[in-house]
């Protein structure tokens, strides 16, 4: 039971973090139809910008802002200068784009940061609550990733179900062209929307560091097991990504805590071919069949 | 006032406007019939900017669009109802309508063009929550419609609106269009496949084929032409 309250603990804990990657893949894959496979490597990139503010006597708070802007700025930036000439093109060149971007991060980060593996401060303790004499299994910091995270995904919720400037971006998504009719500029929205989605990687990935380090592929597995849960749901429903993720965390979690650690990864893959084989629109996919 | 002067696109080699000119004034509605490929669809996407003009013109009450984006053109009063409605399905009615007025001043405006919006078109009141997805294509095409009558356009062009329509709700939406050119001092061009129908509603008609005017006449008169409707109209 001890064992298996720990394993969930943390199943779900990863879980929301994969689940930021998982939302940003989705909502690139929305509104550009690509798999931004450099998502990771760019929220270690803004790790990294935020552990160097932090090396330089800036309070991890003000970090935290800087390593989200930066994501903002990166994010936009990529969508403005990379993605767009290449927009409209054969699919295939914007997977060797974003492809090339992650070869392209992970290679320059060391030249930057260095090589080596780093540690990267937590806000809170990431000792266990006691409660008395009872162990609660969980850690101020697990507490705050998950409410970070909920917090997030809220704040998506209402700016893109409450605000005028993120229905634009849903009709930008949807049916570019008619948006364009509507007199919304639709290149704005593909880089506002590459921006936000920055922004959930990089949180991502200063969330995870002081659990995994950062070195500069630390965001590897993160990428690729937030991938694993937004195929789980379904690359187009945000919903489905999140709780894909978050399905994803659980499982890898039992599987490394009851099977053996090095398996973890191999039960990613299992899951992957398994939902691809059984599912391969996703769980929460409704009607359209993906194209890609 | 809508002004197309010599107005020539070209898809790669392929001239698929040549030299087209017309002109649709205000409170009036002008038809453009043909047959499928007479460059119909092609006139009214290079007038709201999405596919480039080679050479002429488009003016709407004396601003020229040639070369504008059409973002910029649907700002300055251009409302384009696309060819298969184009409502965004994954999108509810209210939500759709209100994209419709997004460059209208203030909230106010916004909240009374919507409302606006359903009492012309009362089916689209009772199905404001729901997916665009589950209206029926008439509601569809209404909905459509209003969208594109909520951005208070000084321009309408409408691209096959009776497309999957039955004849009744067709004429219905086709009587609406008729007062609203009157009421809105709406330049409307409308273009059809179904030549009857829009000859019924249109002041003036105008047809193309293979690209080029071949006729231009008031559509009570054009439809008298009986060499012409079968040559060119089918009926």
């Amino acid at each position: 039971m001890r064992t298996f309250l720990i394993l969930t603990v943390d199943g779900v804990t990863s879980g929301f973090i994969y689940a930021m990657v998982a939302l940003a893949l989705v909502m690139i894959w929305r509104a550009t139809r690509v798999i931004n496979y450099a998502q990771g490597a760019m929220a270690m990139f803004t790790t990294y910008v935020a552990l160097f503010a932090i090396q330089h006597r800036v309070t991890y708070w003000l970090a935290f802002v800087i390593a989200l802007g930066a994501g903002f700025v990166f994010g936009a930036g990529v969508e403005r200068l990379l993605v767009r000439p290449i927009e409209g093109r054969a699919p295939l060149n914007m997977v060797i784009l974003t492809l090339g971007l992650l070869i392209l991060l992970e290679a320059v980060a060391p030249m930057l940061f260095g090589g080596d593996v780093k540690s990267f401060p937590a806000p809170f303790s990431r000792i266990d609550i006691t409660a008395g004499a009872t162990q609660l299994y969980v850690s101020p910091f697990d507490i705050f990733v998950i409410a970070a995270a909920l917090l997030v995904m809220l704040l998506l919720l209402v700016f893109f179900q409450r605000t005028t400037i993120g229905l634009r971006m849903r009709a930008a998504a949807f049916r570019p062209e008619i948006a364009r009719l509507l007199g919304i500029r639709v290149g704005r929205m593909l880089t506002l929307g590459w921006g936000l989605a920055a922004v959930l990687g990089a949180l991502a990935g200063v969330l995870i560091a002081p659990g995994i380090f950062l070195y500069p592929n630390n965001m590897d597995e993160a990428l690729v097991f937030g991938f694993t849960g937004a195929i789980l749901g379904g690359l187009d429903s945000p919903v489905g990504a999140v709780t894909g993720a978050i399905v994803v965390g659980l499982v890898l979690s039992y599987v490394g805590g009851y099977l053996g650690s090095d398996l973890e990864t191999v039960g990613g893959l299992v899951m992957l071919i398994a939902v691809l084989m059984v599912r391969p629109q996703g769980l929460f996919a409704f009607h359209r069949q993906r194209q890609a | 006032m809508l002004e197309v002067d010599d107005l020539t696109v070209a898809y790669g080699g392929v001239v698929a406007l040549n030299g087209v000119s017309l002109q649709v004034p205000e409170a009036s509605i002008t038809t453009v019939l043909g047959a499928n490929g007479a460059g119909k669809t092609t006139l009214v996407r290079a007038i709201s900017g999405l596919v480039a003009a080679r050479g002429g013109s488009v003016r709407v009450d004396g601003t020229a669009l040639t070369g504008m984006a059409p973002e910029r053109i649907a700002r300055l009063g251009v409302a384009h109802v696309p060819e298969g409605h184009g409502v965004i399905s994954e999108l509810s009615t209210e939500e759709n309508l209100r994209l419709g007025c997004l460059w209208l001043g203030g909230a106010n405006d916004r909240r009374a063009a919507t409302e606006e919006a359903y009492e012309l078109f009362p089916p689209l009141a009772a199905r404001r929550r729901l997916p665009a997805a589950n209206l029926s294509g008439g509601e569809r095409q209404m909905l459509s419609i209003a969208r594109a009558l909520a951005a208070r356009p000084r321009v309408l062009l409408l691209d096959e609106p009776s497309l999957g329509l039955a004849a009744v709700i067709l004429a219905q939406i086709m009587q609406r269009l008729r007062e609203l050119a009157r009421s809105r001092n709406l330049a409307v061009l409308l273009i059809e496949q179904n030549a009857r129908s829009a000859l019924s509603v249109a002041d003036e008609a105008v047809v193309l084929s293979l690209g080029s005017v071949v006729a231009r006449d008031r559509a009570e008169r054009l439809a008298r032409d009986e060499s012409l409707r079968h040559a060119y109209l089918g009926f």
